[in-house]
């Protein structure tokens, strides 16, 4: 009876095809798999871009659908990426060791390897035993499915108890903020149990796959981490789609509201919060074996505000926006401060972007917040002859994360 | 008139004779200790230098040369001489004798160089002789060095120069001398008086004086020997766990050790025969079971030592007793040591808790500097500035570049307060009136375009300052702490801080309460319409509010930069911290604001206190407490009311 | 006759005013009824108490044939209880359509997974048309609400309202900014209303009130200053104190 939901929301379609085309003709590139005219770390870049874009399309449910300006994901991020990071660190220590340890005349029992490995693993913090929350670091199962449980549980609770008392607004985001940040300051700590501000290395290696040369890995993580961004824009898509969507949006522009209707804001609040994490945790969980280390530092609260600098340039509340809005920045980003573009001479001042690129940054996105609110998203728009409602400035709501004027269209 | 001509004369004549007998004993001193001298060691050197020292001035002399590697032999004659360095070569003086020998080049003496044990024995032994001489400094000195570096000797020495002119060096004295007599005193009874003497004194140096005292050892005993000391009989499982009982027992050979599983590895490794260990195949022996049978053939065999069994453990563990001892043979003393320890650690422990309060009390001090200007940007009218930190960064560059113009600190600080105002004021507005006003009533959207102006502020001032850190530096007259004793003080940048703090406060409560600007500021963000019908320009108040708020937020600035270091990461330091201050007090109240900085520094510190170690582990509880608070208050400790606030 | 909805001794304060002041109040299934009042009365504040926006200081709301406690339940629960309001100012999501404001109104379960897994059926499309047709909006059901009229945007306010089913409806002022043609119309739309569901009309224009011609209750200082029909009430010298005092 009704369309298929990619027909009925067309930008999927595309999107998807984009991610398809963009993906083969990578690989067709690539030095693992084709001509090599792109560089093995090139290839890393465009698949860890690929996870910020899905941590970016979830930012969007939260604030370009849910209205939650959240100043934590990239705690969730983050988290993703220590749990698969304890099985990977464990798993090819325990290799390694068990290959040193062969050599020695009596073959070694579980319990000299497993206390082996802890002495390799946590030396750097003083330590030599395997803390509490590494029970399950020898599953591979295990962890992945703390990937999904422990970021989840987190934003369960944090969010049951901020939406509960009905913290919302600027207030919510500084909380999420005070949250990420807590979180980083207690994993920099030694005694956290995951090495301090060492973090987790050696990401790169996946055990068991040792034959597998670095270019070929390489595409492989590409194409699950294209693979795993084509799922969940699909299930945010659908989630946003449909009346859930509709009634997250106008939880957005006006809660009190749907209160009165008799939704519960604070269960939908929950439900797109927890959801939005967990698909963040998963881009995490594919992002640092790419990436090959993890340390407290990609919990700072800024990592959390460029993701949401990336949905606002991209422009919020429309999926595809996120994601282009997140590609776009961070390529460009490593574009400039990667030393790759060109120094502007000015006669009395030369403009190296490595210093110049983050005022560049910031003013552009002052610019498109005050401008172009629609970000680049509102090129389509553009393209298709959409124009904002003209309401003398007003927004679509009255709550703070209402749809601007320029923001909506027509 | 004729005892008066008797005593001149004889003065005239025993004085020379007096003076001639001191030299010669000096000189017998050195020519009976000659190879000692030369070759000194520590361990023997000591009733040497006392003779040397007994026999005065040149004595003392000569033992300030050896000290200071003055002392050497002359290679003409090996006379003991006194070289000091003269332009090219060197003044000789006679050791014994102190006579004038004429210049010598550095290659006529060989010096004498002794090591720094026996240096310790030369100066101590000085001191003592310092301790009564004329001038005070050196009587100080003498003093320092003593309370520093004691020993019993020492005890002897300060006793024969108790008196001094000085009453304060006097009084330092007689407390030294107490310290040295509870330690070092043979007279048990003295040294428990002198123990109580000090009553609840609190002073470090007291404290330390009885640690020694206390010191503690841990032993094991079948038959505790008479005349020990007790502090204390362990209880096996209670204070000291069984494992560690029966390593300190295999750590004083008592008993034979258990069978680590290393050390069964090794003796396994040692006794492959032919693949195979005690019958067991190697391939099996990847299991601790395996192991155990593989040990417990060889046992059987006799190739190898039986191990420790549990019983055997048990038995052991059963024979002994495991004590803490103090090293201190007299229970007396320590009994009394206890006591007085016991009674100073009270009193330390309430002044800690009263240099804790100091310490948080500073710290409210500086996040209320650092969030005065939000509770007027923020608290005030609502408008989130992200950027609020970069504007605190900029308040603490201009404090920078105003004192590389003006050399003098207390003028530069004098022109950097009002400057950085101006500064951080003309920055407020001008981002009120290009950003910030196109986007009131989105405070989300404001957050994030003034973040969008934060990084760029923090980049450009890396680009202009480099990354890294600039000095500051406060004028002298706040350089130094204020003491009030051992434990509890505070330094003048501190107090200079809570006071600016304080001054604030009553600014910002005249500026709100007592002035046409604070009159209308309330007007605007009660009611901008009504405001606006009265002829108040809604436009003109928030632009001059929130140039105040940035401007106040320059000086706090100027403020900080003098205790922390000025980099372009300085504001973002204090963003965060600074709106939890605003948030947990109370939006739209300046006492809000104040009690969230009292909470949080009060709060910060006593996490300290409890784990002094990590003050990371401070912040992120600290934070966490935070969040949960927001849930039993979301509008902070001071709400506003009304039913404006519920609608 | 029941009471649907049964409010005893409920007062109210902020920062020490009494808005409500041990108020009670009854009203009885598929009633209409008028509440009047001068500025500063307690008339909103008294709806926002029932609707649970509010909670009293003392006293008790009871709701229904088994008089359950509104005052331990939040505003969705309340609303799911059965009890509509319609705000003063027409408050639909903008930035929707008229056809996503009503499907999201209509009565179905409110549970988040419930909802997430929820798909249009013939019934519920046919049931948004209808309701659509006969608050006037049958042919804009694709567009954007933030786009309808002043006038348009009452409607279909009072469309979800319907969608919704509820027991009571409470109507806060309909009838401001409307002109007469306009408010005629609302008058014959409240009473319509009145056969199915119970409801409170909120409102300080006598006249309007007249037209409704129902049973009237008079608050004033947050208690119920008289009760009974308008021209009882209209005789009652204290009501012409308080209005005609003040005016």
């Amino acid at each position: 009876m009704r369309k298929p939901l990619v027909l009925r929301h067309p930008s999927i379609l595309v999107f998807l095809g984009v991610l398809a085309v963009f993906t083969v003709a990578v690989t067709v590139l690539s030095a693992g798999y084709g001509t090599g005219a792109i560089s093995t770390s090139m290839v890393k870049t465009l698949g860890k871009t690929l996870c910020l874009a899905l941590a970016a399309v979830a930012m969007d449910l939260v604030w370009g659908y849910a209205g939650i300006l959240s100043l934590g994901q990239m705690a969730f991020f983050a988290l993703g990426g220590y749990m698969i990071g304890m099985w990977l660190m464990v798993a090819r220590t325990e290799g390694i060791v068990a290959g040193s340890l062969a050599n020695l005349p009596i073959p070694p029992t579980d319990a000299e390897i497993s206390a082996a490995v802890a002495t390799q693993i946590f030396g750097v913090v003083g330590s030599d035993k395997f803390p509490m929350i590494w029970a399950f670091s020898g599953s591979l199962w295990g962890q992945l499915a703390l990937v999904v449980l422990v970021p989840g549980l987190l934003a369960l609770v944090f969010g049951w108890l901020a939406f509960r008392s009905r913290v919302n607004g600027v207030y919510l985001s500084i909380l999420t903020q005070a949250m990420t940040l807590a979180l980083a300051l207690y994993l920099f700590q030694n005694d956290s149990g995951l090495r301090g501000n060492n973090g987790l290395s050696g990401l790169q290696n996946i055990p068991g796959l040792d034959a597998v040369s670095q270019e070929k890995l390489s595409i492989w993580f590409l194409w699950a981490s294209a693979v795993t961004l084509g799922l969940g824009y699909l299930l945010i898509a659908w989630v946003a789609s449909g009346k859930f969507g509709s009634v997250t949006r106008a939880i957005r522009d006006d809660e009190a509201r749907v209160r009165f209707l008799g939704y519960s804001v604070e269960g939908y609040k929950l439900v797109v919060f927890v959801l939005a994490a967990v698909v963040t945790a998963i881009a995490g969980a594919l992002y640092y074996p790419q990436a090959g280390i993890i340390n407290p530092a990609e919990l700072a609260p800024i990592a959390s505000i460029y993701l949401a600098v990336w949905v606002a340039i991209g422009g919020r509340g429309r999926l595809y926006g996120a994601a282009i809005g997140a590609i776009f920045v961070s390529m460009l980003s490593s574009w400039f401060t990667g030393g790759r573009a060109p120094d502007v001479n000015l006669g009395f001042y030369t403009i190296k972007w490595v210093d110049w690129w983050q005022v560049l940054l910031g003013l552009s996105f002052v610019l498109v917040t005050l401008l172009a609110p629609k970000g680049i998203a509102g090129l389509v728009d553009l393209f298709e002859g959409l124009r904002p409602p003209k309401r003398q400035g007003q927004p679509m709501g009255p709550d703070m994360g209402s749809l601007r004027e320029k923001e909506a269209v027509e | 008139m004729r005892l008066f001509l008797l005593v001149l004369a004889f003065v005239a004549l025993v004085l020379p004779i007096h003076a001639r007998a001191q030299t010669a004993d000096l000189a017998a001193v050195v020519s009976q200790y000659r190879d000692q001298i030369e070759k000194p060691s520590r361990q023997s050197i000591g009733p040497v230098v006392d003779e040397i020292a007994a026999t005065g001035a040149q004595g003392a002399a000569l033992l300030q040369a050896w000290n200071e590697r003055l002392l050497g032999l002359r290679k003409s004659d090996g006379l003991l001489v006194i070289a000091a360095p003269e332009g090219d070569g060197l003044k000789l003086t006679d050791a014994a004798t102190g006579a004038d020998l004429g210049s010598a080049a550095e290659a006529d003496v060989t010096m004498l160089r002794p090591n720094s044990g026996v240096r310790g024995v030369i100066s101590a032994a000085m001191a003592g002789n310092a301790l009564s001489d004329p001038d005070p400094k050196r009587r100080i000195e003498a003093l320092d060095s003593m309370s520093r570096r004691a020993d019993a000797s020492q005890l002897a020495l300060l006793r024969e120069a108790m008196d001094d002119p000085d009453p304060a060096l006097a009084a330092r004295k007689q407390r030294l001398e107490r310290m040295l007599t509870i330690q070092y005193d043979s007279d048990p009874a003295a040294r428990i008086a002198a123990i109580e003497g000090f009553g609840g004194d609190s002073g470090l140096d007291f404290r330390a004086s009885l640690n020694p005292i206390l010191a503690m050892r841990r032993v094991a005993f079948e038959e505790i020997p008479s005349g020990t000391n007790i502090a204390k009989e362990l209880s096996l499982g209670g204070d000291l766990s069984r494992e560690d009982a029966y390593a300190m027992l295999v750590a004083e050979g008592l008993a034979p050790a258990r069978l680590t599983p290393q050390a069964m590895r090794a003796t396994l490794a040692q006794h492959i025969v032919q693949g195979s260990v005690g019958g067991v195949p190697l391939a099996q022996l990847a299991d601790q079971d395996a192991r155990d049978r593989a040990y417990t053939a060889l046992e059987a065999q006799g190739t190898v030592q039986p191990a420790a069994s549990d019983d055997e453990v048990e038995a052991a563990l059963a024979r002994y007793k495991f004590l803490d001892v103090y090293a201190e043979p007299n229970p007396d003393v320590t009994t009394a040591a206890r006591a007085a320890l016991r009674s100073t650690e009270t009193r330390i422990g309430l002044m800690q808790a009263a240099d804790l309060s100091l310490d948080a009390l500073s710290l409210a001090s500086i996040y209320f500097l650092a969030a005065i200007g939000l509770a007027v940007t923020f608290g005030v009218m609502g408008v989130i500035n992200m950027a609020h930190g970069e504007f605190i960064m900029m308040g603490a560059y201009t404090g920078y570049v105003v004192q590389q113009f003006i050399a003098d600190r207390t003028v530069s600080l004098i022109v950097a307060l009002p400057l950085a105002f101006v500064v951080t004021f003309a920055a407020g507005v001008a981002l009120e009136r290009l950003v910030i006003r196109h986007l009131y009533k989105r405070p989300l959207e404001t957050l994030l375009a003034t973040f969008g102006v934060s990084i760029a502020l923090q980049q450009l001032a890396k680009n202009i300052f480099g990354t890294q850190a600039r000095p500051l530096t406060s004028p002298a007259w706040l350089d130094g702490a204020l003491t009030f004793n051992d434990v509890v003080s505070i330094s003048y940048i501190r107090i200079a801080i809570f006071v600016l703090a304080l001054v604030f406060l009553g600014l910002y409560l005249f500026i709100m309460n007592r002035t046409r600007l604070g009159l209308e500021v309330r007007a605007v963000t009660q009611n901008p319409a009504m405001a606006a019908s009265m002829g108040i320009s809604p436009d003109r108040i928030n632009m001059l509010t929130f140039g105040l708020g940035s401007g106040i937020a320059g000086i706090a600035g100027v403020a900080i930069g003098l205790f922390a270091k000025v980099t372009s990461e300085l504001g973002s330091d204090y963003i965060v911290q600074s709106f939890m201050t605003v948030v947990v007090g109370g939006v739209g109240n300046i006492w809000g604001t104040l009690a969230g900085a009292a909470l949080i520094g009060f709060l910060q510190k006593g996490i300290e206190w409890f784990n002094p170690a990590n003050t990371l582990a401070a912040q992120t509880y600290m934070i966490l407490f935070i969040i949960i608070f927001i849930q039993f208050r979301p509008r902070g400790i001071i709400a506003a009311k009304g039913r404006a606030v519920g609608a | 006759m029941t009471a649907l909805l049964e409010v005893r001794g409920i007062s109210v304060s902020f920062d020490g005013f009494r808005a409500i002041n041990n108020l009670s109040f009854e009203i009885a299934d598929r009633e209409l009824r008028a509440i009047i009042g001068p500025n500063g009365a307690g008339k909103t504040t008294f709806m926002d108490i029932v609707t649970g926006k509010t909670r009293p200081n003392e006293g008790q709301v009871l709701w229904g044939e088994n008089s359950k406690s509104l005052l331990r339940m939040n505003e969705s629960q309340i609303a799911r209880a059965g009890i509509g309001r319609k705000f003063q100012r027409p408050t639909v999501f903008e930035d929707q359509t008229v056809a996503e404001n009503l499907t999201m109104a209509l009565s179905a379960s409110r549970s988040p997974f419930s909802v997430l897994r929820w798909k249009p059926t013939q019934d519920s499309v046919t049931r948004v048309g209808e309701l659509a047709t006969e608050v006037g909006l049958g042919d804009q059901l694709g567009r954007k609400s933030g786009e309808l009229s002043h006038g348009q945007k009452q409607w279909l306010e009072i469309g979800m309202l319907l969608a919704q089913e509820p027991r009571l409806l409470l109507v806060d002022e309909p009838a401001a900014g409307m002109t007469l043609a306009e408010r005629e119309q609302t008058t014959t739309l409240l009473r319509n209303l009145a056969e199915k569901h119970a409801v409170v009309v909120v409102e300080h224009d006598m006249d309007f009130v007249r037209r409704l011609d129902c049973k009237v209750t008079v608050l004033h200082e947050g208690s119920v200053l008289a009760e009974g029909s308008l021209d009882h009430v209209t005789a009652n010298p204290q009501v012409i104190e308080v209005y005609l005092g003040r005016g």
